[in-house]
């Protein structure tokens, strides 16, 4: 019999994800430039007042995605005796989103995973295009729906900053508070999701409902459980006053009491451990080369939060503890996921602690004009970036960069040579959505 | 050492009454309720105004249209409707004075059994409407103990759950999925974007709403609607009764 042999031929990586975060415009006036190959990380810390006039690359060309499936990562291709490829999606089981992925393989090992997307697509980019900031800002929430929060966060810095104004406090204050919730539901979510690939199965419905407590709480405070409208003026009635923070306040140290024990019983877990460990490996410099973002990447050994490195109030006045381990595999993503979920409880609960109350705090937003300006955001699954031009008042112009978008490369590397049965794990283990791949 | 089955002693049964009792203000947000005029004959003109979906007008509110954004709350709505805006025809979302009368909820729309089997495809959402869709099988609503099971598989499927507002790109396998489900099936529209096409109803290059392309069974309103009323709309394929009309 032949001996199986193959050849693994990848094409250069494209240049604008090499540098999905490495933004320098020629006049270097921004503030968003690091390298994490050198090291260096040269920061302006005040993102308003900033004047962009060059565009620049946020998707490659400093264009919109193609309409129609398109692969999210570098483009490869291998060749062997009794290797094929199979479609998977854009209906796939287990998967509950539409995406597909050509797995290439002789049988066994997955010589090579190529994430396609572009199903999704409702072609958000073009549409909200001579829409006002308030009405856009429906599309834009509806992005991606459990990443509202983050994405509602950005477009508004970013339509914000198109113009010098200050925000009212409260408003700022406000938002990190519901990206915090939102980030520690999408956490549960994405335990459960791994929980539900290694079949722990009390693991799953406890995670579950501590997912859906989450839920309730952000419907109680903020009128709708995926937080749409919360951050908008004309939105529905938010419940944030002193006696609803304590109610709250008290509703999150038992979520955390909760959270706890669970997560205890998971690390003894020795059959879910095992599934994770040393699943779909991201190594540090692979994460660095190809860009990745967020837990992936502070999973690599990257400490790397935007929270920190472009603070935005109220992160720039709060304690933001910055989880990172260097296992780069499943359970180092999940390991920092979960630190960041005992993180963001300490973050509400100091936000909870010194609500701005003074009468200025409260003051209404004045409207934007004119201007173009960079929102920038720890969204759950790593760094997102908004690219907003406002004409007379209306959106001229919208570009955004999605923490999913950024990790699709790593995710199609780390699953070489891994078997199918690992896919699950690890896939659920990055946080994707297609719906803000697609946008 | 803790275990799991102390853990899962511990935490109880958590799981909801619904809908055998009507449910409760815990389980439903502010938005998860259909909204409409506070006093029922007067629509402000403002309100109709202010709809960014155009769900408003003088004396109808489309809960197909409607996302929920609350825009109107200060122009004299309010969230007090019901808490499951789920029909069987279109032209029934509609809610107010001009709405059609709602057709008591009538026999099961086939020879379903005790169990429904169901397949969810995504054909454009958010995501929101997936996690609320799954969110039916936690311990909180458990589907299984209404007969409700979700299926890896169209040729095991009952019922075909879509969300999403149809883009190009998935007409073609959301079409192949309904084909290879076995007859009988049923489809329900979950969302204002398979409905009406949501938010998303005026963009550019879609298809269109999901009943220009498939045969709608069940309309289930809402931006995302909740896990209860995705619930009383699968159970609507089978004809059971809402919590009001059973007691």
């Amino acid at each position: 019999m032949t001996r199986p042999s193959w050849r693994v031929e990848s094409g250069p990586p494209r240049p604008s994800t090499e540098r999905a975060l490495a933004y320098a415009p020629e006049d270097g006036s921004f503030a968003l430039y690091n390298d994490y190959a050198d090291g260096v990380a040269v920061l302006i810390p005040s993102l308003r007042a900033v004047s962009v006039t060059e565009p620049f690359p946020i998707w490659s060309g400093a264009s919109a995605p193609p309409d129609g499936p398109h692969p999210l990562g570098p483009r490869t291709s291998v060749s062997g005796y009794g290797v094929f490829t199979f479609p998977y999606g854009p209906i796939s089981l287990g998967v509950p989103e539409s995406g597909k992925f050509d797995v290439t393989t002789y049988g066994e090992r997955v010589l090579n995973l190529a994430p396609m997307g572009g199903f999704k697509s409702r072609r958000i980019r073009r549409a909200v295009v001579g829409l006002p900031i308030e009405d856009a800002a429906l599309q834009v929430e509806r992005i991606a729906g459990n990443f509202s929060a983050a994405h509602v966060a950005a477009f508004l810095s970013a339509a914000e900053s198109a113009e010098p104004h200050e925000v009212p406090t409260v408003e700022l204050w406000t938002r990190g508070f519901a990206q915090e919730l939102q980030r520690i539901y999408n956490h549960f979510h994405v335990l459960a999701r791994v929980a539900e690939a290694a079949s722990q199965n009390v693991g799953l419905a406890q995670t579950h409902a501590l997912a859906e407590e989450v839920l309730r709480l952000e419907g109680r405070i903020f009128g709708h459980r995926w937080l749409f409208g919360a951050l908008l003026p004309h939105g529905p009635p938010r419940r944030l006053d002193p006696a609803h923070r304590k109610e709250v306040s008290t509703e999150l140290v038992r979520i955390s009491g909760e959270f706890e024990r669970l997560w205890t019983l998971f690390l003894e877990s020795r059959t879910f451990i095992d599934r994770i460990q040393s699943t779909c490996p991201v190594s540090r410099a692979e994460a660095v080369h190809w860009g990745a973002v967020g837990p992936t990447l502070r999973a690599s050994g990257v400490p790397w939060d935007d929270r920190l490195r472009v603070p935005v109030p109220p992160y720039d006045d709060l304690f933001v503890a910055l989880p990172h381990v260097a296992g780069g595999d499943a359970l180092a993503r999940l390991t920092v996921r979960m630190e960041e979920v005992r993180a963001s409880l300490l973050l509400l609960e100091q936000m909870i602690d010194r609500w701005p109350t003074s009468a200025a705090a409260s003051a209404p937003n004045p409207p934007v004009v004119e201007g173009r300006g960079i929102g920038r955001t720890e969204a759950p699954s790593g760094d997102l970036v908004y690219d907003v031009t406002v004409r007379s008042g209306r959106v001229a112009s919208l570009e955004f960069r999605s923490p999913s978008v950024a990790n699709w490369p790593v995710f199609a590397l780390g699953m070489r040579n891994a078997v199918f049965t690992d896919f699950h794990f690890a896939l659920e283990s990055f946080g994707f959505a297609f719906a803000e791949t697609d946008g | 050492m803790p275990s799991w089955i102390e853990q899962s002693i511990a935490r109880g049964i958590l799981t909801t009454r619904y809908p055998h009792a009507p449910a409760s203000d815990a389980e439903v947000p502010l938005t998860g309720r259909a909204p409409g005029p506070k006093d029922p004959g007067t629509t402000p003109r403002s309100a109709i105004d202010s709809c960014p979906v155009g769900a408003i007008a003088a004396t109808t509110v489309d809960q197909g249209k409607c996302i929920r954004c609350a825009r109107c709350l200060a122009r004299g709505f309010a969230f007090a409707g019901s808490v499951e805006s789920v029909a069987r025809a279109r032209a029934e979302l509609k809610t107010g004075p001009g709405a059609v009368p709602t057709a008591a909820r009538p026999v099961p729309l086939a020879e379903f059994g005790r169990s429904l089997h169901v397949f969810l495809v995504d054909v454009g959402s958010c995501n929101a409407c997936n996690l609320e869709v799954l969110g039916i099988a936690n311990p909180f609503y458990d589907s299984q103990r209404l007969g409700i099971f979700f299926t890896n598989s169209p040729r095991h499927a009952d019922v075909l759950l879509v969300v999403g507002v149809p883009t190009p790109e998935m007409r073609e396998p959301v079409l192949r999925a309904y084909d290879a489900i076995p007859a009988p099936k049923a489809v329900v529209a979950v969302g204002a974007c398979p409905i009406s096409g949501g938010a998303f109803a005026r963009n550019p290059g879609l298809v269109g709403p999901l009943d220009g392309i498939l045969p709608v069974d069940v309309y289930v309103a809402g931006c995302p609607p909740t896990p209860v009323a995705i619930l009383d709309a699968i159970r609507a394929v089978a004809g059971r009764a809402r919590p009001a009309e059973e007691a």
